[in-house]
């Protein structure tokens, strides 16, 4: 008894609760990133195909390929209350989700499979998966290649196929850099030019001169389109030359446009050495590319430059900001009870939820702001709006102004652990206030503002809902970066990973096909966070360092 | 150590005229020596509490003097009135009248920045800026607008002499200041002060971080620039008091009670609380 006392004061208890609690958040925090980095990764891995002779619930019997997704156990009670027959005695069964791919042909790519009902799995050697433009994967065996109509008669055909494949993919290259380059550039300046044909007609200054030339102007450019598409509709020839013919797994031969086909494996050939270069080929092409078919298939490229971007972008708004008014409330504001009541009305701001700024975006940046800057700035774009609807610079501001109080407190913070003995060096060797806060305070409080820059990064990359109000889309026409003048389009909207996730997980026709790339992009929202903040504590270690000796 | 000013100082109490001297300041008279600091019914407070209590006194030109008392007593409160540093302490306020060679640095229209410019500081504990050592000595000149990189080598390696660090820290006075150690670092504070050319030093308690050598080496430096400056001084230490200083003022309880020649100060104190500080009854 005596002991349990004394064991009780001792605060042992307490010490093992504390533990306790430590261990369980680690392990929370730790479970959830394994199941997102292992479901996410998972997405890139090359599946074997497994071919299936399945009885079906009409007592016939189908051929079947694809790659086995996922496997569960359910009870034997759930389906045949679903009308299925199961064999009596048996509990419960185990079912596959089978992706079979050809959309076009089957109408679903995911298959559930029974065991009872399978027959017999093999796994051929020379199943082939062709990811393709659109209807996603395509199973099947690769009977030949097709050149310009004829049939290419040679043994190898999988070594013409992918010389074929290499062309075409520098085909789509050539396309797109002129669709998005050369033609995307005579676009844009058509489009410049209409407008300031609208803006001179507005402004009564639409001299005849005035409009000669820039009719002049706009031959010069619609030439250069019909040169430019001239070229482009004889790239599209060329891509659509060929074709490979391919067979189902039941035996159905049909023939696939290479224009269509992406990429192909053959993933029962792959030893581990090629499944692993094939992984990160997937990893790279999901990070570079564009993505495709409403968002399920291809990559994120967009989302990450997007979200990038718009944290940049924030950073640059709220450090300033935040600094200055932390030091304003530091150093210069009486410390009165106004001053006590605007540092709780900060800290409470960072509690509001989200959603609310970007209400609050929405109805002052987008509309009243972004309005009046139309109606000063591009008259001759409306009624469509430039900044009057929701954008990359509005969603960067609402983004400060939301990660606002955390640069201020954190910065305030800062400012607070400069002992004074340093202030007073400074102000006894006759600096002024502001000298001694502009040599001396304000770069030793740098790593507590760099701090809050962090803590703001952090919430701010991860921040969804307030983006969808304000300038976030599920597919932008165009990235905000560019090589046409003034180079980067703050006006333009983007897409952001978190948005991403939303969008490819809750918002898709294709539930099933979707749900990996939800992880893979979670994955990488993470990734894309996590590498912001490292920048972020480098930096600020790097400037800890130069200032360390301040806590002694 | 012994005295070597040439100053005589007026046991009778009598009043005798001085160049410089402004009101009255019972007691406190230099002859043949100007009077640089002159100290008029000084009254301060934080916020209810009165820290200094009717303080007057004189303080001479080119010499040091050491403020000697129990802590908490008010010493350093009055030393940082002479370079306004209290002005910065929001509940802190003052009356009576500080003159700085005959000039009142409470008036009106005082600039405060240019004041202190003129009044170098040194703390208890080093307080170098987290900048390279050079940069620590050039911060004072730079703030002044100079900026021609000759100019400022000049100044600095001057002062550094004048601190007696030079020869230690020559080879690296692109280091960060943190390196030195803390002797050095007071030492280098002491330059950071002088660069500016000040007339007056004040330390408060400069030694009492500092070990033995070092504050044999700062004491010495002390000895050394008081032909160049008013060096008023703070300190906890009586044996120091006695080594350095030409003039010591004993405060008690935010009073002076006594001011006078050190020697007489510590052989013949006239006041018994004076007497009992220094034979350590109380402190
Ligand atoms: N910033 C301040 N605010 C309020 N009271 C202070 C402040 N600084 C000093 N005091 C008080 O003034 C008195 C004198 O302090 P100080 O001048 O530091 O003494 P000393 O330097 O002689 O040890 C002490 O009672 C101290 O508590
Ligand atoms: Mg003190």
């Amino acid at each position: 008894m005596k002991k349990l006392t004394k064991w009780i004061a001792d605060g042992t208890p307490w010490v093992w609760l504390n533990a306790a609690a430590v261990s369980a958040s680690i392990l929370l925090v730790v479970g959830l990133l394994i199941l997102i980095g292992a479901r996410g990764m998972g997405h890139f891995w090359p599946l074997p195909v497994t071919k299936i002779i399945y009885q079906q619930a009409d007592e016939s019997q189908v051929m079947l390929a694809g790659q086995i997704r996922e496997q569960e156990q359910i009870t034997a009670r759930r389906l045949r209350e679903s009308g299925v027959e199961v064999a009596q005695g048996s509990e419960h069964v185990r079912r596959y989700l089978l992706k079979v791919g050809n959309r076009d042909i089957n109408g679903e790519d995911f298959r559930w499979l029974l065991e009872p009902s399978i027959i017999s799995t093999s796994k051929p050697y020379s199943m082939v998966v062709f990811e393709r433009q659109e209807w996603g994967v395509f199973i099947g065996l690769l009977i030949g290649v097709r050149e310009d109509g004829k049939l290419l008669e040679s043994a190898d055909v999988w070594g013409e196929f992918q010389r074929n494949l290499g062309r075409v993919n520098q085909l789509r290259d050539e396309i797109e850099d002129l669709e998005k380059g050369s033609i995307g550039g005579v676009n844009y300046r058509l489009e410049r030019l209409r407008l300031k044909q609208r803006g001179l007609e507005m402004d009564g200054s639409d001299t005849v001169q005035a409009l000669a030339g820039i009719a002049s102007e706009r031959d010069e450019l619609q030439q250069e389109y019909v040169r430019l598409e001239g070229q482009l509709g004889n790239l599209y020839s060329q891509l659509q030359r060929d074709a490979v013919v391919v067979t189902t797994a039941s035996g159905r031969e049909l023939e696939l446009p290479m224009a269509t086909i992406v990429d192909a494996y053959r993933p029962n050939q792959m030893d581990l050495a090629d499944k692993i270069g094939y992984f990160f080929h997937n990893a790279w092409k999901f990070v570079a590319d564009d993505p495709r078919e409403a968002n399920t298939e291809g990559g994120i490229f967009p989302a990450i430059f997007g979200t990038v971007l718009m944290v940049l972008l924030m950073s640059v708004f709220v450090t300033p900001l935040g600094v200055v008014a932390a030091v304003y409330l530091k150093e210069y504001a009486h410390q009165g009870l106004f001053t006590r009541f605007i540092r709780i009305a900060v800290n409470n701001l960072a509690g509001v939820p989200s959603i609310v700024y970007g209400v609050f975006g929405l109805g002052f940046f987008v509309y009243t702001l972004g309005g009046s800057i139309d109606q000063l700035f591009f008259r001759e774009a409306l009624p469509a709006p430039t900044f009057g609807t929701g954008g990359l610079f509005w969603a960067a501001l609402t983004m400060a102004l939301l990660t606002l109080p955390v640069v201020i407190v954190s910065t305030e913070e800062g400012l607070s652990r400069i002992p004074r003995s340093i202030r007073e060096g400074s102000l006894a060797l006759g600096a002024t206030k502001w000298e001694t806060l502009w040599r001396t305070v304000l770069p030793m409080a740098s790593p507590g503002i760099m701090t809050g820059l962090i803590l703001a990064v952090a919430r701010a990359a991860g921040e969804v809902a307030p983006l969808m109000l304000v300038g976030v889309v599920k597919l932008a026409p165009a990235l905000p970066l560019d090589a046409n003048a003034p180079f980067l389009h703050l006006e333009r909207k983007f897409m952001h990973l978190g948005f991403h996730i939303y969008d490819v997980g809750f918002q898709s026709p294709n539930v099933e096909a979707a749900r990996p790339l939800v992880y893979a992009t979670a994955l990488l929202l993470v990734i894309v966070i996590v590498l912001l903040n490292l920048v972020a504590i480098q930096v600020r270690n790097r400037l800890s360092e130069r200032y360390r000796g301040l806590e002694t | 150590m012994t005295n070597q000013t040439p100053l005589e100082f007026n046991k009778s109490g009598a009043e005798q005229p001085t160049p410089a001297s402004a009101g009255e300041a019972p007691g406190h008279n230099f002859a043949g020596q100007q009077v640089a600091v002159s100290v008029n019914n000084l009254n301060l407070y934080y916020g209810a509490t009165q820290a200094l209590h009717d303080v007057s006194l004189r303080i001479p030109e080119k010499q040091v003097t050491a403020f000697i008392g129990p802590s908490g007593c008010g010493k350093s409160t009055l030393l940082r009135c002479f370079n306004r540093l209290n002005d910065l302490i929001d509940i802190c306020r003052i009356d009576g009248e500080i003159l700085l060679n005959g000039r009142d640095i409470y008036a009106d229209g005082v600039e405060v920045a240019e004041l202190r410019r003129e009044v170098g500081i040194v703390f208890q504990k080093p307080n170098p800026f987290p900048k390279s050592i050079y940069e620590n000595v050039a911060y004072g000149l730079r703030i002044q607008g100079m900026n021609k990189r000759r100019q400022l080598d000049e100044t600095v390696e001057w002062a550094l002499r004048g601190a007696a660090l030079w020869d230690e820290v020559r080879e690296r006075l692109h280091d960060s200041a943190f390196g030195l150690s803390g002797g050095q670092q007071q030492r280098l504070v002491i330059a950071r002060a002088i660069a500016v050319q000040p007339k007056f030093i004040l330390l408060d308690e400069p030694c009492s971080a500092l070990d033995p050598i070092s504050t044999l080496k700062v004491e010495e430096l002390i000895n050394e620039l008081k032909s160049q400056y008013t060096i008023i001084m703070v300190t906890h230490n009586m044996q120091q008091a006695a080594r350095v200083s030409d003039y010591t003022a004993f405060m008690y309880m935010g009073e002076l009670i006594e001011f006078g020649d050190t020697d007489q100060v510590f052989t013949k104190p006239r006041l018994k609380k004076t007497e009992d500080y220094i034979t350590g009854r109380y402190g």
